[in-house]
């Protein structure tokens, strides 16, 4: 037998969509369910194994082709960049990047230059740059909605799903930046060097995608 | 105070020793190929004019170039590319040279990395460039030549694609929209990002044309493309380009055998660049393609010289990456040392040519005694020890 199809998977929320979806695709994933510590694990049922990996190393993992195939949120896309085909969108995972000042105030008021905190600091100015307006980007690693109460920044650039921890903060979307979802991506030489098992595998997956 | 100076710059490698031989062997290799094919070598400078490198149809953007000034204040630049300087001698210097002219380089390119990704800053190319020749027989030699280096690199486990660029530019040609929405066409191809094209292009409209370019995408593999290809839309210019494209196609799987040689239509990479026919190659084990090429018949227009042309690059570093991961060498060892006693020296030199003549490798000894020759001899892993007096002798 050749060697597995190896998908990277990112951990979370997004592990918990895809498992549920390759179980329905009829893919028997009993081993990534009760996986315990391990990291690599087999895929029954069909010659592929699944790598647990962080967001942004599903990316590194697929561009660097020691993966062939990745699962991840367009955030992460989006903020990574990246050389690879990014096939599918999976539907899942759904929400969106969005602009959020604190309720009631006027982000564009004024002439001087805006301060925006954010996680994501190569979204947010590629979003001011196509407006060409010129940001001071502060990169926050924990709660960014802090960031505009505590006075460090005119707004935030945050993923935002239901909008309920911004208003609990006194804060509201004035922008939607981009949507966002899950995608499959593939490795470019994996997709022409194993082209009819990688369309097989998600042509299977977009059958089932539709019956969702 | 220093802090930089045990270390190299991100993205560049010291290379030693059984690296060095690796790389070596595959220049000597893919050389040998190209010389036989009539390809003379071209050395160009590592520096540059910036102005070299921002004409229309070869773009270099700024964020990934290495820039110096020179004592003019004019803006120099590390070479990101090989062809467009061969393009630049061939409108200056090469201007009256008898045509086609083979044309081979086998030098570095130097493209900002972007940080903590493992890329390489720094990267050997080695490339050919048959200029002066629109002909199909051209084509064919820039190719069969590209599959005489990659059967011979790696374990020979390699994929060429075939694709032509035309096929996407007649196509986006017939749509009426701005030349940003066609790049952006363009980049969702690339990526095969088939959910932002589909959203993208119906917002546009619906006609034979745009599903066409739905489809694009997921045109490659097998013969089998060229049939889905030309369901999709038919008209004078795209039948030909089709035609030309099998037909080449089947001349070329030919020469390197079932399931080399596959085709995509979706290959739309620099297209303000390649003006036809474009290849790609892939070994087994390596995650990118490894060699890239294709026509590019305006580029040497750029210098004032408007001459067809075609090449291919190969990206040396990844053919060695391939290579050292399959034949982990153990570093060779030096066949012999030779121990000069006290006033016999010339004698030692002697003794270390004949073996050298005789195509051994040998050391001379720079130890004071015979003992830590040998204990050095032991360390190294040199089998034979030679010691030189009155006479010559082995030591056991």
């Amino acid at each position: 037998m050749s060697k597995p199809i190896r998908i990277a998977l990112t951990k979370g929320r997004l592990e918990k969509d895809t498992i549920g979806l390759l179980e329905k695709s009829g893919f028997d994933c009993t081993a990534v369910r009760e996986k315990g510590r391990k990291l690599i694990l087999p895929i029954k049922d069909i010659n592929a194994e699944v790598v647990l990996a962080k967001a942004n190393d599903v990316i590194t993992y697929v561009e660097h082709g020691v993966c062939d195939i990745g699962i991840v949120g367009k955030d992460t896309i989006m903020e990574m960049s990246g050389k690879f085909f990014e096939m599918v969108d999976l539907g899942f995972g759904r929400c969106k990047f969005a602009l959020a000042v604190k309720k009631g105030t006027d982000f564009y008021a004024g002439y001087g230059v805006k301060t925006i905190a954010t996680k994501y600091p190569n979204i947010t100015r590629n979003y001011f740059e196509s407006k060409g307006m010129d940001v001071d980007i502060v990169k926050i690693e924990g709660s960014v909605e802090l960031a505009p109460l505590l006075e460090l920044s005119n707004g935030i650039v945050d993923i935002v799903e239901t909008g309920t921890t911004l208003k609990e903060n006194g804060l509201e979307v004035i922008e939607d930046i981009a949507p966002i979802s899950a995608r499959l991506i593939v490795n470019t030489v994996s997709m022409k060097l194993r082209q009819k098992e990688i369309e097989n595998l998600i042509k299977i997956i977009e059958e089932n995608l539709q019956l969702c | 105070m220093k802090i930089n100076d045990l270390i190299t710059p991100e993205g560049t490698k010291d290379l030693l020793f059984n690296e060095c031989i690796t790389r070596q062997n595959i220049e000597n290799k893919i050389h040998a190929i190209f010389k036989s094919g009539g390809y003379s070598e071209l050395i160009t400078p590592c520096i540059e004019f910036y102005d070299v490198f921002t004409h229309n149809s070869s773009h270099f953007s700024q964020e990934k170039l290495f820039k110096l000034m020179d004592c003019k204040g004019r803006i120099l630049v590390l070479r990101p590319d090989n062809t467009v300087p061969i393009a630049r001698i061939v409108a200056t210097r090469l201007k009256d040279a008898v045509l086609p002219m083979r044309l081979y380089y086998n030098q570095c390119v130097f493209n900002m990395a972007p940080s903590l990704k493992g890329k390489s800053a720094q990267v050997v190319q080695t490339g050919i460039e048959l200029i002066g020749s629109s002909s199909k027989m051209a084509d064919l030699e820039v190719i069969s030549t590209a599959i005489n280096v990659l059967s011979s690199c790696g374990n020979g486990d390699y994929s060429l694609e075939i694709g032509d660029i035309r096929f996407f530019q007649e196509l986006v040609r017939k749509l009426e929209v701005s030349d940003e929405e066609k790049e952006t066409i363009r980049n969702y191809i690339k990526a095969k990002n088939y959910p932002a094209l589909n959203d993208f292009l119906d917002n546009i409209g619906d006609n034979q044309v745009i599903q066409a370019l739905k489809r694009l995408p997921g045109l490659f593999g097998g013969e089998e493309v060229f049939g889905k290809a030309s369901q999709l839309f038919s008209d004078e210019k795209i039948d030909t380009i089709l035609s030309d494209l099998k037909e080449l196609y089947n001349k070329i799987s030919k020469i390197a055998g079932k399931g080399k040689i596959t085709v995509d239509l979706g290959m739309v990479n620099k297209t303000d660049y390649y003006t036809g026919v474009i290849i790609r190659g892939y070994l087994e084990g390596y995650g990118e393609e490894v060699l890239s090429g294709g026509r590019y018949d305006k580029l040497i227009a750029d210098f004032g010289y408007d001459i067809p042309a075609t090449g291919f690059a190969v990206n040396v570093d990844a053919v060695m990456s391939v290579e050292m991961k399959k034949n982990s060498l153990t570093d060779k060892s030096i066949d012999a040392i030779i121990y000069a006693e006290n006033g016999f020296e010339i004698e030692a030199l002697h003794a270390a040519n004949k073996l050298r003549q005789e195509g051994s490798t040998a050391e001379l000894s720079l130890f004071e005694t015979l003992e830590e020759t040998i204990a050095y001899a032991k360390a190294k892993n040199i089998a034979k020890i030679i010691k030189v007096n009155e006479i010559v002798t082995e030591v056991e």
